[in-house]
């Protein structure tokens, strides 16, 4: 019993997998507690499915994936600015409008040069079969996520929570906040790999979301919601090696799996507690 | 004799013009001192936020110059000299964060590379709730707070940051009277202490209750001074053109005397009711339409 459950850890793929699905998963986690603070879920959604033609463009060039679908995150965040401050559109049209227009082109780019990339990879993710030179690249990227997120978390929360405030404590607010977009782009393309654009989002918002209903600290909340992202995406990737399933459907799903326990029983914010101090006040009335 | 305090906020024809060509302010000068609590008065739209924007340095002025202290903003600014108090809507009161961990976010400027809280941290945060009567709830999450109470933890942030120059959008919006009367009497203390206190408000009121200096602003500079001799019937009219509600009562109206003096009510969003007479005979008088009856 013992050794099938081990089983896994003996193949090197499988170790590969679970160890950098859950640096992924520990960075995106990170992100996911500034991002559902400030409703901008929307835009780790726009951003993750704007890197595709990036990075089908980066296979065609034989560059590293990990610039091309940088590029193309800034270029998309760029005109995603450039269309809202020219138009009067909402922000949800313009995100809407400029992230499809990129996904299309790099199908497009895709189905032109058919051979070049496996267009199911980019989208769906397949970590299983992550080459060495794409582990460093993750790596690389989340250790530079780690080393910013660690060193100005308190910075940044200063100034998603009160911008005016935090320039008057002289931090610089808009470097600050390109610093946190280019981290969430950079992340979003480690995670590309793991669960696919498609999935990125579930994993740069479940496990905030999941933390928030638990804790009103937000470093408290930071530490559970890596904790969750990083043990669900291991768990993600080892429990496919028995189910024979996709990683990102597993990660995702055993992320959403936590996220319903919280928001049963969370102890302060959850459904059960509601329903039961409801019920005390109309019992008392 | 008393020392003259030292100018700490001195502007010199600032004018702001947005990129979309809209002005919002022109040609604005004035200098203050500490030991000051100014109110600023405009309509809304009069450009009394990009002013506040202008001495923070979110936008930078068009022309003319801001100076803090003698110094540029952005350095004035990294010396913490100026304290910013939000208007309550402004902020998300969903944020994880309990009261504590806001005022110690105004002692940010004063720590370390990773904001590690120092002992003088802690006093300072400590002795800022105690000064607003908060200590009691410093581990509250912000958004279990009343209104009072909310505007309460964002002057303790003022305080533990220790800005000599603080800011205040609307302070009294939403705030219940024992808190206005508190924080009122908070201010002058700080005033005292060298502090100058900038109050952006509507509510007119207010003015005269507690601020000893005014500026009048639309669009550009219509009066500045002393709260006596600026505060008057004539600049009002002035800064609020056609805004205000307004209505006289001559003595003819109140009494069968032949007391002259008039009482004259000026207010902007709301209504005013103003009771007049001895109790039990009390008139109570529409400043609206004038018509007066018995209750």
């Amino acid at each position: 019993m013992i050794s099938l459950l081990l089983e896994p850890f003996t193949y090197e793929y499988m170790q590969k997998a679970i160890w950098v699905s859950a640096l992924v998963g520990g960075v995106c986690a990170f992100l996911s507690s500034y991002l559902i603070l400030k409703g901008w879920s929307l835009m780790g959604d726009a951003l993750s499915h704007s890197i595709v033609p990036g990075v089908a463009l980066a296979y065609l060039l034989a560059v590293p994936y990990a610039i091309g679908a940088f590029f193309a995150g800034i270029l998309a965040a760029f005109s995603m600015t450039l269309v809202k401050q020219k138009t009067k559109l909402r922000e949800d049209t313009v995100i809407g409008l400029v992230f499809t227009t990129f996904f299309a082109l790099g199908l497009l780019l895709v189905s032109i040069n058919p051979t070049s990339v496996n267009i199911q990879a980019i989208i769906l993710g397949n970590i299983l079969a992550i080459s060495n030179e794409d582990i460093y690249q993750v790596v690389i990227i989340s250790a530079i996520c780690l080393i910013c997120l660690g060193m100005f978390w308190k910075d940044l929360l200063a100034v998603f929570f009160d911008e005016a405030h935090a320039r008057s404590i002289g931090l610089p607010v808009q470097l600050l906040k390109i610093m946190f977009f280019t981290l969430l782009s950079a992340a979003t393309v480690a995670a590309l790999q793991t669960v696919g654009a498609c999935l990125v989002i579930a994993m740069v918002v479940t496990p905030g979301a999941t933390a928030y209903l638990l804790t009103d600290r937000f470093g408290k909340m930071i530490v559970m919601s890596v904790l969750l992202g990083s043990l669900t995406a291991a768990a993600g990737a080892y429990l496919s090696y028995f189910l024979n399933a996709s990683t990102g459907g597993l990660i995702v799903t055993l992320q959403t799996a936590l996220f319903l326990l919280a928001f049963l029983y969370a102890p302060k914010y959850g459904l059960l507690k509601a329903r039961r101090s409801l019920h005390q006040k109309t019992e008392k009335a | 004799m008393l020392q003259p305090s030292p100018i700490l906020l001195n502007l010199e024809k600032v004018g702001v013009t947005y990129p979309n060509g809209h002005t919002a302010i022109e040609n604005i000068s004035f200098t203050l001192q500490g030991g000051t609590i100014c109110g600023l008065v405009g309509v809304n739209g009069a450009g009394k936020s990009t002013l506040f924007k202008s001495i923070m340095g979110f936008v930078k002025p068009t022309s003319g110059t801001v100076t803090i202290a003698g110094l540029e903003v952005k350095t004035a600014l990294r010396r913490n000299l100026v304290s910013y108090v939000p208007q309550t809507e402004d902020v998300d009161w969903n944020f994880p964060v309990l009261v504590e961990d806001v005022v110690m976010m105004g002692r940010y400027g004063y720590m370390g590379f990773l904001r590690h809280p120092k002992a003088a941290d802690r006093l300072a945060v400590q002795d800022a709730l105690e000064r607003v009567g908060m200590a009691a709830f410093r581990k509250r999450q912000i958004g279990e707070l009343s209104g009072g109470q909310k505007k309460r933890v964002f002057v303790a942030r003022a305080l533990a940051q220790g800005g000599k120059i603080i800011l205040l959008d609307e302070p009294f919006t939403g705030v219940d009277i024992k808190t206005e009367d508190s924080l009122i009497l908070l201010f002058r203390t700080l005033a005292q202490e060298g502090c100058l206190i900038l109050v952006s408000t509507h509510n007119l009121g207010s003015v005269p209750a507690f601020c000893d200096q005014v500026l009048l602003v639309n669009k550009t500079l219509l009066a500045a001074g002393p709260v006596e001799t600026t505060f008057t019937e004539e600049n009002l009219a002035k800064a609020f053109g056609g805004m205000l509600r307004h209505r006289k009562l001559a003595g003819s109206d109140l009494h069968d005397d032949k007391d002259h003096r008039a009482v004259t009510v000026l207010t902007d969003d709301e209504s005013a009711l103003v009771f007049y007479g001895h109790q039990g005979d009390k008139k109570i008088i529409s400043p609206e339409g004038g018509g007066d009856g018995s209750p």
